[in-house]
C-alpha cells in the first residue's frame, strides 16, 4: 500500500525505490561498519605491515627497508618455531575442549531443573571476570607453593595418582609432588590450555544457547508435526540450524585464543625456558621489551595468513551447510 | 607478604589480631626512619647555573610503582610540590607497574608525545636514538659530587656515541637473602658458590631448599649473569664483543653451569622454573626457602609479614664468590630519559640534578632500596650511607650496612665487563640466559651445547644491533 | 523430566558449574583472609584459619576486610569500575549502530561480493593486535585523546564491530526469510521490515552481540594501558594490575577482591539474558 502511494510522489519515491534495490541498501548498511574499520584499524594494520619490512627499533615508526630479513631471522630461531607450534596447540586444543562442553552444557541448561539459574551463573562466572584479573588468580591457583589446586589434590589424595598417571602416558616423565604446573613445559602447556578453555567455554555456552532461543518456534512445531524426533530431528533439524552461529562462536574462540597475548604473559612469560612461548608474546619479548620493532612486527603477522585461511575456510564452509 | 604494602602506607591502622604484631613493627620503624627526619626535609643544593632562567609550565615524570608504597606517597604528595613551588613548574608523576615501562615507552615514541621525563628499571638502551643525551648535566652533577658510580656509568654510557643517553639515578643492589638459623644448621656457609653447592642439599633435606631461579623472569636473569661472571664466563668484552662462545669465558660459562645443574639436582626442585618475579619473595616469607638473591624487598616484607621470628632470622650477605670474581648484577638501575619530543626540557634537565644532589632522604624514605648514582650525592660517600643505614632498628641489628658494601665492591651492570647495549636488553627481554641454564639443569642439553647454542643466539642479536650503529 | 533425566542433568552440570566457578569461591574466601592466614602454606586456602590452622564457626573473626577497604579507599577502584561502565556502554551503542545494518546486510541483501565483503570484516579481527598499539598511539595522539576516555571509545568498536557483526549475521540468517517476505508482500519497506519483523526477533542476537560486546571492552588492556597514564582515568583491566602488583609484590586479596567485584554483576546480567533466550526456547517469548 505504502508502495502504490510512493507512486504518486516520483522523487522521493526514486529514493524509496532506490532504498528497496539490494543493490543499493546493501552497500549503504555495509558502508558505515567498513568505513569505520578502514580507517582505524586499515592505516594502523598498513603501518605494521611497513614496519614488518624495516629495521625500525625501540618504537619508532619509521626504520631503513629490509626486505624479508625480519621474517627470516625470525624463522631460523627455534624459540621461534615453539611459539608458532604452541600458538596452534593452545589454540586447537583449547577448542576441542570448548566446542565438546558448549554443545554437551548448552544441551542440559536449557532443561528445567531445581537450581538452574544458580548453575548457569556459576556457569558465565568466568567470561564476567576481566582475563587479566582472573588469569591472575589462576597464577594464584597454580603458584608454585600455595597452588591451590596442589592442595586440593593432595587432601583428596590425588596427587600421586596424577603424578603416575602423567608418567604412564609419557606426558611428564620424572614429576614430583607437589605439580609445578607452571614449572615443567608439557604441564604448562596443559595448564594453559585448561585456562583458556575455562575463560571461553562460558562464551561458547551462550552463544549456543541463545542459538537455540533464536530457532523459531514455528520450525520446532513443524519438524514435530513431521515427527522427526530424537537424533533425527538433531540432525536434520537442530545442528544445519544452530551451525551458523556455532560456527561464528568456534571461529571467535580460535581467534581469541590465538592472538591472547594475556594469559602466557601472566602465567609463565613464555616460561619454563621459554617452552610455552605463543606468537604474540614472543613478538612482545623481541618487538616491545627488546625493542627490535621491525622484527616483532613480522613475529606477529606470521599468523595472519594461516588465521585468514583457516577462517575463509570455516566460512566457505558454514556457507554451504546453510545452503543444504 | 602479600601486604607489606598496605602496611607501610598505614603504619598504625588497626588490622586482625594477627596483625598486630606487624603493627608494632611498622610503627616503631616509621618513627625510628621518619622522626628526626621532618625537620631537615627540604634542602635544595642550588644555585645551579638554571637558577636565573625561569623555569615555568608542566613538567610530567613518569616511573614506576615503587614496592615501597609510602615513597611514591611522599614523592607524589610532598616532594613534587615543594620542588615544583621552588622552581614555577607544575608537576605530576605517573606510576606505572615495571613490566610496562617499556611497552609505555614505545607507545610514547611512536606516538612522538609523551612525558618530559621517562624513567626505566633498566637501561632502555634501544630508546637511544629517540633521547637527547644528557651528558651536559651528568658533567654538572659530577663537578658537584664527584665521580660517578661505576655501574652508573656503565649502564649509561654510549662508547660508540660518546654520550650519556639516560641520566642514572638510583640502583639497588642486590643481596643473598638467607635465614641464618637453618643456614647454621645445616653446618654450612655462603661465602663462595663452592659452598652453596656444599650446602645446598642438606638444607634440601632440612625442608629449606635454596631458591636460585631459573625462570622467564628478572631475579632469575640478574642471578644467572651474576653467576656467570663469578666464573668468568662473560657474555662480552670490554667492547662490548660478544666473547661467551671462546676461550676462558666458555670454559667458566661451563662451571657455571654445570655448578647450577648440581644445585639443581641435589638441592632444588622444578619450583625454580615455574617462578614469577614475586615468588621467590613468597617462598622465602612462607618459610619455605633458606636462600634467595633479590633486593631487600625479601628483608622488608619478612619485617612486616608479621612473623618476627622469621623477620629477625632473615639476613643479608654478598653475592658468594666464584673462583674469577666476586661480582653480581644490580637489581634495579633507574635511568631517566628525556624524548627528543619532551616539551620541557629544561625543568626537566633541573629536576633531575636537584633530585640527584638531594638524594639522600630519597634514599631513606625508599627504606634503603634505592642508592644514588653518585655516591656523593649523600654527603660522606659510603661511609655516611652505612651509617645511615646502621640506624634501621630490625634485627638483626645492623643487618643493612652489608648493601653498602656490596654496592662499593660487589655491583655491576648487566653486560660486565662491558656496557649495558641494547644486544644485553633482548638477551634479557628473551629470557636466554634463564633457559640456556635450564635446559642444562634438566639435562636436556650438555653445559657446552648450551653455551654455543646461546653464543650464536647472541651473535645473532648482536649483528642486528651492530647494523643498527649501537654497539 | 523423569527422575532419571534429572539425574543426568545434575551429574553433567554439577561437575561444570564446580569446575568453572571454583576460582570465583576461592577468590571470595581470600579477599578477607589475614596475611597471616594466606601466607602460611598449610592452611587451608577455602577456609578462615587461627593462627595455628584451625577452624572456628564464628569464622568473621579470623578474617578482615581489610583488604577490600584498601582497594575502595586507597586505590582509584571505584572510579575504575566507574570508567569502564562507560566505556563499554558508549562502545556497546556505536557498536549496535555500525554491526546491526551491517549484519543484516550481509545475511539478506548482498550477494557474491557482500560476501567477500562480509569476509573482508571478519579478517580484520584477525589483525594481530600485539604490536597495533604503536601506530594507533600515533594515531590517539594527533587526534588529541590521549590520557582520555576517548581514545577507548573511538578504538574498541574496531574489534567488537566485526564481532558483532558476524554474530548478529549468524543470527539473522536464522531467521526464516518467509517472515520478511511476508512482510514484504504486505507492502512493508525493507528497513520497516527490518526493524519491525527482524530486530524484535534477534532480540536474543542482539543481547548476546551487547554482551559480549562489553565484556570484550572489560576485558582489553593493552590500549588501556599504552593509551591512558593517569591513574584516575584507567579502566578496571589496566588499573588493577597496575596498582596492586608493587615490583615483586602482589596484593593478592586486594586482587581477588578486585576480580569477584565486577565479575558477579556481569555474570547476574548474563544470566538474566540467559533466562530469556530459554525461556524464549521453550515458551516462545520471542515469537
Amino acid at each position: 500500500m505504502e508502495a502504490q502511494a510512493a507512486r504518486g510522489r516520483p522523487v522521493s519515491g526514486r529514493w524509496r525505490h532506490a532504498l528497496e534495490s539490494r543493490s543499493v541498501l546493501a552497500p549503504l548498511l555495509i558502508a558505515p561498519a567498513v568505513v569505520f574499520m578502514a580507517l582505524v584499524v586499515g592505516v594502523p594494520f598498513a603501518w605494521a605491515i611497513y614496519l614488518s619490512f624495516t629495521n625500525a627499533i625501540g618504537g619508532s615508526l619509521t626504520g631503513d627497508w629490509v626486505g624479508f630479513d625480519n621474517f627470516t631471522n625470525a624463522w631460523q630461531d627455534d624459540n621461534f618455531r615453539r611459539a608458532l607450534r604452541n600458538t596452534l596447540i593452545f589454540t586447537l586444543a583449547s577448542q576441542a575442549i570448548v566446542v565438546v562442553g558448549a554443545a554437551v552444557l548448552s544441551n542440559f541448561l536449557v532443561r528445567d531443573f531445581r537450581g538452574k539459574w544458580l548453575v548457569r551463573f556459576l556457569v558465565v562466572l568466568p567470561w564476567a571476570a576481566p582475563v587479566v584479573l582472573s588469569t591472575i588468580g589462576w597464577l594464584w591457583l597454580l603458584d608454585s607453593l600455595y597452588s591451590v589446586v596442589n592442595w586440593t589434590l593432595a587432601r583428596l589424595h590425588l596427587d600421586n595418582g596424577l603424578v603416575w598417571l602423567l608418567s604412564a602416558v609419557n606426558v611428564e616423565e620424572d614429576a614430583q609432588v607437589p605439580l609445578q604446573w607452571l614449572g615443567r613445559p608439557n604441564l604448562a602447556l596443559i595448564a594453559i590450555t585448561l585456562v583458556h578453555a575455562w575463560r571461553i567455554l562460558p562464551f561458547a555456552v551462550v552463544i549456543f544457547i541463545a542459538g537455540r532461543a533464536s530457532i523459531p518456534n514455528e520450525v520446532e512445531d513443524a519438524s514435530r508435526i513431521d515427527g522427526a524426533t530424537g537424533v533425527k530431528k538433531l540432525w536434520y533439524v537442530d545442528i544445519p540450524l544452530q551451525l551458523p552461529i556455532a560456527l561464528v562462536a568456534v571461529l571467535f574462540g580460535i581467534v581469541f585464543t590465538a592472538v591472547d597475548f594475556a594469559v602466557v604473559y601472566l602465567l609463565t612469560r613464555g616460561g619454563p625456558f621459554n617452552s610455552t612461548q605463543v606468537l604474540p608474546t614472543w613478538a612482545y619479548a623481541i618487538g616491545i621489551d627488546g625493542g627490535s620493532l621491525g622484527e616483532g612486527a613480522a613475529i606477529s603477522l606470521y599468523l595472519f595468513p594461516l588465521l585468514v585461511v583457516v577462517s575463509v575456510g570455516m566460512l566457505f564452509f558454514a556457507r554451504r551447510a546453510q545452503v543444504s | 607478604m602479600a601486604d607489606l604494602a598496605d602496611e607501610l602506607v598505614r603504619p598504625s591502622s588497626a588490622l586482625t589480631r594477627g596483625d598486630l604484631l606487624k603493627k608494632g613493627t611498622a610503627a616503631a620503624f616509621a618513627i625510628g626512619m621518619f622522626g628526626g627526619l621532618t625537620d631537615r626535609a627540604f634542602g635544595f643544593y642550588g644555585p645551579l647555573k638554571y637558577a636565573n632562567k625561569q623555569l615555568a609550565g608542566e613538567l610530567r615524570i613518569m616511573q614506576w610503582a615503587h614496592f615501597v608504597p609510602a615513597y611514591d606517597q611522599w614523592l607524589d604528595n610532598t616532594y613534587i610540590k615543594q620542588w615544583g613551588e621552588a622552581n614555577d613548574v607544575e608537576v605530576k608523576v605517573d606510576h606505572i607497574n615495571n613490566a610496562l615501562l617499556y611497552s609505555t615507552g614505545a607507545s610514547q615514541v611512536a606516538a612522538q608525545s609523551g612525558h618530559d621525563l621517562f624513567w626505566f628499571i633498566s637501561p632502555p638502551s634501544t630508546f637511544q636514538k629517540q633521547v637527547i643525551p644528557v651528558t651536559d648535566i651528568v658533567q654538572e652533577v659530577t663537578k658537584k659530587l664527584g665521580p660517578m658510580s661505576r655501574v652508573a656509568r656503565k649502564s649509561t654510557y654510549n662508547p660508540k656515541t660518546k654520550q650519556f643517553y639516560g641520566f642514572p639515578d638510583d640502583y639497588a643492589p642486590d643481596p643473598v637473602n638467607y635465614r641464618r638459623s637453618i643456614v647454621e644448621q645445616a653446618g654450612g656457609s655462603l661465602r663462595t658458590w663452592e659452598d652453596v653447592r656444599k650446602v645446598a642439599p642438606k638444607l634440601k633435606q632440612l625442608g629449606h631448599p635454596v631458591g636460585l631461579g631459573m625462570s622467564n623472569e628478572i631475579d632469575s636473569n640478574m642471578l644467572l649473569t651474576s653467576l656467570l661472571y663469578c666464573y668468568g664466563g662473560f657474555i662480552q668484552n670490554e667492547e662490548n664483543r660478544i666473547v661467551i662462545g671462546q676461550g676462558s669465558n666458555r670454559k667458566g660459562a661451563i662451571e657455571a653451569l654445570e655448578l647450577m645443574r648440581d644445585i639443581y639436582r641435589n638441592g632444588m626442585s622444578d619450583e625454580v622454573f615455574a617462578w614469577t618475579a614475586a615468588s621467590n619473595n613468597q617462598a622465602f616469607l612462607a618459610g619455605r626457602l633458606s636462600v634467595a638473591l633479590n633486593a631487600i624487598s625479601i628483608a622488608r616484607s619478612a619485617e612486616n609479614s608479621g612473623n618476627a621470628a622469621l623477620a629477625d632470622d632473615t639476613w643479608l650477605a654478598s653475592i658468594p664468590r666464584g673462583p674469577v670474581m666476586r661480582m653480581g648484577n644490580e637489581h634495579v638501575m633507574g635511568v631517566f630519559v628525556i624524548w627528543k619530543f619532551a616539551k620541557n626540557k629544561e625543568a626537566a634537565k633541573k629536576y633531575l640534578v636537584d633530585q640527584q644532589l638531594g638524594y639522600r632522604e630519597h634514599f631513606i624514605r625508599s627504606l634503603y632500596y634505592n642508592f644514588p648514582a653518585w655516591t656523593g650525592a649523600i654527603k660522606g660517600g659510603f661511609k655516611s650511607i652505612r651509617q645511615l643505614s646502621a640506624q634501621d632498628t630490625h634485627k638483626p641489628k645492623g643487618k643493612y650496612t652489608i648493601l653498602t658494601t656490596i654496592a662499593e665492591k660487589y655491583t655491576t651492570n648487566p653486560g660486565h665487563p662491558g656496557n649495558t647495549t641494547p644486544v644485553i636488553d633482548e638477551i634479557f627481554n628473551t629470557y636466554l640466559i634463564p633457559q640456556m641454564f635450564a635446559v642444562v639443569a634438566r639435562g636436556e642439553s650438555t653445559p657446552a651445547e648450551a653455551v654455543s647454542s646461546f653464543a650464536n643466539k647472541a651473535q645473532t642479536i648482536y649483528r642486528k644491533w651492530r647494523n643498527q650503529g649501537l654497539v | 523430566m523423569t527422575w532419571r533425566q534429572k539425574g543426568v542433568t545434575y551429574a553433567v552440570v554439577v561437575p561444570f558449574a564446580i569446575l568453572l566457578a571454583f576460582p570465583f569461591y576461592f577468590a571470595l574466601v581470600t579477599m578477607f583472609k589475614t596475611n597471616l592466614d594466606l601466607a602460611n602454606v598449610e592452611h587451608s586456602p577455602y577456609l578462615y584459619n587461627d593462627l595455628e590452622g584451625g577452624f572456628h564457626w564464628d569464622f568473621w573473626n579470623y578474617a578482615t576486610t581489610e583488604h577490600v577497604r584498601f582497594l575502595f579507599e586507597d586505590t582509584n577502584y571505584p572510579r575504575w569500575l566507574l570508567n569502564t561502565l562507560v566505556v563499554g556502554a558508549a562502545v556497546v551503542a556505536i557498536t549496535l549502530l555500525l554491526a546491526m545494518p551491517a549484519g543484516y546486510a550481509l545475511a539478506r541483501l548482498a550477494g557474491g561480493w557482500g560476501q567477500s565483503a562480509g569476509v573482508a570484516i571478519f579478517l580484520i579481527y584477525l589483525i594481530p593486535p600485539t604490536l597495533l598499539f604503536l601506530p594507533l598511539s600515533r594515531l590517539i595522539t594527533q587526534l588529541d585523546l590521549k590520557d582520555s576516555l576517548w581514545s577507548l571509545i573511538l578504538i574498541y568498536p574496531s574489534f567488537t564491530v566485526p564481532f558483532a557483526t558476524w554474530l548478529l549475521m549468524g543470527f539473522f540468517k536464522t531467521i526464516p526469510q518467509e517472515l520478511e517476505d511476508a512482510a514484504l508482500i504486505d507492502g512493508a519497506s525493507r528497513l520497516k521490515a527490518f526493524a519491525l519483523i527482524i530486530l524484535p526477533i534477534s532480540l536474543p542476537g542482539i543481547l548476546t552481540a551487547v554482551i559480549f560486546a562489553f565484556s570484550l571492552c572489560v576485558n582489553e588492556f593493552i590500549y588501556a594501558f599504552t593509551f591512558i597514564s593517569s591513574s584516575e582515568q584507567r579502566t578496571v583491566s589496566a588499573g588493577i594490575p597496575n596498582d596492586l602488583i608493587r615490583g615483586d609484590v602482589f596484593f593478592w586479596q586486594s586482587l581477588m577482591a578486585a576480580t569477584l567485584i565486577p565479575a558477579i554483576p556481569l555474570a547476574l546480567l548474563y544470566n538474566a539474558f540467559l533466562d530469556r533466550f530459554i525461556k524464549g526456547f521453550t515458551g516462545g517469548a520471542f515469537r
